[in-house]
């Protein structure tokens, strides 16, 4: 885990030399489980800044939500990271009035996994090498970490921050996009009948809530499609076309965006899988245009993008 | 009130008597409507009282909130203006004579006409809005009415005189000397006889009397805010001034949540309140 | 009545209900409990320490409905439900209550809801009290309780190999028929039971004076402060057992106007046509969410609309604390109001 006190002092010091107005990161939840976004202003409340495995944010997801020209700190991961570059690629931020505090990654906790196995009743957990240690009312747990980490973090590949101003700790490796791409060829290798009955499964769970578009760096529009009132582009209600149609264009708005940081289905209420749709167009953009999300701050999306040479007229 | 027969979120059957434009630029249509059946008319005039709303619907487009504009006394029919807004509005707005639609209601409270009794009444009203109050002048103008309540005097604003509406009436009511009616356009233009400037200042000018009597205000959420002070400082007591509000609305009988006002519904408890009532509600308009 | 059910006897006597009713009862879905209907196959699910993740209020108002239906040439009919007598078992007293609050919402003398009346009408709940309370729960703060019984046709205390069956309604009665009276000393040892998960409850927040410093401080910079980090999703409301807001939308395809689930924590829940909307931000709207729970539920039926199931603190998706943000309410400044 990457020293706290550092975190802290660089987050200090952004404040008192003014080089940003506020520091995103995160603060205790009223339960170990439950760490929240925080909006630090001014030195003295840095000393209430926390950050652990159990930080389950996009912090990204705040970026559209204040003032463009506003100086903003923010804490990064890999996958925040590259969700940052994202959202300055499509000039929703200039990378002048950003300061990115780097925190190499070694995953998210997924907290239900804790509670799947422990119970709700979680008094402390504390992360030690790998390795976490759980206290609740009744008993004493112990676990590796990688057993108890987020889906898609067991398949990350970057979790370093790739253009942090300042990264706290050492670096750590790449991951293997062979590991990576296991989930999604699984999936390709079912037949289209299973796939669809995959896909109804999880989709119809959802009660349409949205935590998944509101937790979503990438899901900025101002007026969702679902929203749109004429024409209206899906069912609007909890009835299978509404929920297979708002998890579908869902995923196809995030191609070539994504990052695979999986805080939308760390929202869902309902535990739907939801990144196997964004993984594929993922490695899709991939393995056909070279193209993955947020490695830099200039390159627009492959479907943002129109060149005189493009192989097919775009609009006939 | 609801029906036994019928569910409340199911539109009573309706269809277009007569429909024309109101203002000069098209952005305002009445439509008349009159029932299909006999049974929903009687159950709608047992209730109706100025001040209500009714939701109208058009099939596959939704509903939308409309203030009635018409007196009981006026016939077997119900009056709304629309204003071309949204999907729904501008779907009304291309009915025509015969066609079929939806209608729910009265709903709301109305104006609390018995307490107003032998009163003087001030109606202020600015904008489309003044449709409800519309409903009100003519209920209390009429024959049957005048006698239970004192001076009528009337304050009605507009952005433009082609805006005015029901312009009919408002003629002959200029004529009439049972009525002190005061009209005002926001800007000068040619040929305008009448006040010019914004309804709040109308209001200062004119300077009705409060003695025993009540001011109704209603029009648009701007204009309101500026007129209630307005009234107060005339020594009017927020207990004699009502208004009527607006919010989005859904179901209309306060079950769906969204026009609450605190602990009160707009479609249910109001949409008429006194200023005395507003104040004890918290500012969430 | 008070009387006495053999655990293993429970499955049985669940399958007999099915004869006259549908019976409804928690059962796995993924990671969570689900009210679902019982087949010969369920596995039923009571041991779980809390809740079902979506309350049974979605059993009276379901997320999705048809209100009404168009007909050809432009004309509209009520939609038909067809509810049969149904037993609900195994409704947690948070949830039970709940069901009782939206009661003194959609079923009012001339503003009766009829699709929620006739589902209520149909319907037997059947509650299985908290012997051993959740931790995110606080339904003692409240004013109600783990043991809760209203609106409860029968109350279930879990006595390790058996149940005390309360029976608080005739039909509640007629559903256990068959078993035996418990005795006193049963019933007692009950009562502990029950005592002592009521006692295990820990205070959340005090409640007193909560309202009025909700009131006064309508305009606080409180309300920024614990509305920063809201997403603006749905979660809390939608998971809520009291929470009922809907939108009324015409499926045009479908040919039927149909009532969702809504929340006032959407953009779009108050936004006018004009594009004014009163609560156009989260500070608004968090704002709406607590004062309909802490304040206006209590001005219209002198009850708190929260009834302390925990589903909120449990899965927002940011740990926005609803207990956190009512401590921390508290601490507000106020007068005390005198009674006019």
């Amino acid at each position: 885990m990457p020293d706290l006190n550092a975190i802290k002092a660089e987050a200090k010091r952004l404040l008192a030399e003014g080089v940003v107005e506020v520091v995103v990161a995160f603060k205790p939840g009223d339960t170990p489980l439950h760490p929240q976004p925080a909006f630090f202003t001014n030195v003295d409340e840095v000393e209430n800044l926390v950050y652990d495995g159990l930080c389950q944010n996009n912090l990204a997801t705040f970026l559209t939500r204040l003032p463009k020209t506003k100086k903003v700190g923010m804490l990064v991961r890999g996958c925040e990271n590259r969700s940052v570059n994202a959202l300055v690629v499509e000039k929703q931020k200039s990378r002048e009035n950003l300061y990115l505090v780097g925190i190499p990654c070694e995953g998210i906790i997924d907290w239900r996994k804790i509670v799947e196995r422990a119970g709700e009743a979680v008094l402390a957990v504390n992360e030690n090498n790998y390795v976490v240690e759980i206290e609740t009312r009744d008993e004493h747990f112990t676990f590796s970490k990688n057993e108890l980490l987020h889906d898609s973090c067991l398949r990350c590949v970057h979790p370093t921050p790739l253009s942090a101003d300042i990264l706290i700790g050492e670096a750590l490796p790449e991951g293997n996009l062979a590991i990576a791409r296991k989930a999604v060829e699984e999936f390709e290798a079912q037949t289209i009948e299973d796939k669809y009955a995959w896909f109804q499964k999880e989709a119809e769970r959802c009660i349409r809530c949205y935590a998944c578009r509101e937790a979503c760096p990438m899901c900025y529009c101002t007026e969702c499609f679902v929203d749109h009132i004429e024409p209206r582009w899906t069912e609007s209600g909890a009835t299978p076309a509404g929920m297979q149609g708002w998890h579908i264009v869902r995923a196809f708005h995030q191609t070539a965006r994504c990052t695979d940081c999986g805080a939308c289905e760390r929202a869902c209420p309902m535990d739907i899988k939801m990144t196997y749709l964004t993984e594929k167009l993922n490695h899709d953009m991939i393995n056909k245009y070279n193209f993955e999300a947020g490695l830099d701050t200039q390159t627009l999306p492959p479907f943002a993008t129109v060149t005189l040479d493009d192989k097919n007229r775009f609009m006939a | 009130m609801q029906s036994e027969a019928r569910s409340p979120y199911t539109p009573i059957p309706m269809h277009v008597l007569h429909a024309y434009y109101e203002s000069t630029d098209r952005s305002l249509k009445t439509l008349e409507l009159s029932f299909d059946h006999a049974a929903d008319s009687q159950a709608f005039f047992q209730v109706f009282n100025p001040g209500q709303f009714c939701l109208l619907s058009v099939a596959g487009k939704g509903e939308s909130a409309l203030g009635v504009a018409s007196a009981a006394w006026e016939g077997d029919f119900v009056r709304f203006t629309a204003q071309n807004v949204g999907s729904v509005t501008s779907a009304l707005h291309a009915l025509k004579a015969g066609d079929a639609l939806g209608m729910r209601g009265p709903m709301g409270n109305g104006f609390p006409l018995d307490d107003w009794k032998s009163k003087n009444l001030v109606i202020i009203g600015g904008g489309c809005a003044f449709s409800t109050l519309y409903a009100l002048t003519k209920h209390v103008h009429h024959e049957d009415h005048r006698g239970d309540y004192g001076k009528l005097t009337l304050v009605y604003g507009t952005r433009t005189s082609g805006l005015c509406m029901y312009k009919h009436d408002i003629a002959a009511w200029h004529e009439d000397e049972d009525m002190e009616i005061h009209q005002a356009i926001d800007v000068p233009e040619d040929n305008w006889l009448h006040h010019v400037g914004y309804v709040p200042d109308v209001v200062r000018q004119v300077a009705p009397s409060p003695v025993n009597a009540v001011a109704v205000v209603c029009g648009p959420p701007i204009m309101t805010k500026f007129t209630l002070p307005a009234l107060v400082d005339l020594g009017f007591s927020p207990e004699n001034i009502f208004t009527s509000l607006e919010k989005r609305m859904k179901c209309g009988i306060g079950k769906c949540g969204r026009c609450n006002l605190g602990p009160k519904y707009i479609c249910k408890d109001g949409p008429v309140f006194s200023l005395a009532e507003l104040n004890a509600l918290p500012a969430d308009l | 009545m008070n009387l006495i059910l053999e655990k293993q006897a429970l499955p049985g006597l669940l399958q007999s209900w099915r004869e006259q009713y549908d019976v409804y009862v928690p059962q796995k879905m993924e990671r969570f409990s689900h009210f679902m209907p019982l087949t010969e196959e369920s596995v039923l699910v009571t041991g779980e320490p809390h809740n079902t993740r979506i309350p049974p209020k979605a059993l009276f108002l379901p997320m999705t409905e048809t209100l009404v239906k168009f007909t050809r040439f432009g004309g509209y009919e009520d939609a038909q439900q067809n509810v049969q007598p149904r037993v609900v078992f195994g409704i947690r007293p948070c949830d039970a209550q709940a069901i009782q609050l939206l009661d003194t919402s959609f079923i009012q003398e001339g503003y009766t809801d009829p699709l929620w009346l006739e589902r209520r009408e149909k319907t037997i709940t059947i509650g299985l009290g908290c012997h051993q309370p959740c931790h995110n729960g606080f339904c003692t703060t409240v004013g109600y309780g783990p043991f809760n019984k209203s609106d409860l046709d029968a109350l279930l205390t879990d006595l390790g190999d058996t149940y005390l069956v309360e029976t608080l309604s005739e039909a509640g009665e007629a559903c256990f028929q068959d078993l035996s009276p418990a005795s006193d000393d049963i019933y007692e040892h009950a009562l502990e039971i029950q005592q002592i998960a009521h006692d295990q409850m820990p205070v959340a927040f005090e409640t007193e004076n909560l309202k009025e410093k909700l009131e006064q401080n309508f305009n606080s910079k409180f309300w920024e402060e614990v509305s920063q980090s809201c997403l603006g999703c749905g979660v809390c409301t939608f998971l809520c057992p009291t929470c009922f807001c809907f939108d009324i939308v015409d499926e045009t395809q479908r040919k039927q106007r149909v009532r969702n689930w809504d929340t006032c924590m959407f953009r779009t829940y108050s936004l006018e046509a004009s594009g004014h909307n009163p609560r156009p931000s989260r500070v608004e709207r968090t704002r709406q969410r607590l004062s309909h729970k802490f304040v206006y539920w209590l001005d219209q039926v002198n009850q708190i609309g929260c009834t302390g199931c925990g589903r909120c603190v449990r899965y927002c998706p940011v740990g926005i604390d609803i207990r956190a943000m009512l401590r921390q309410a508290q601490t507000l400044p106020f007068e005390v109001s005198h009674a006019v």
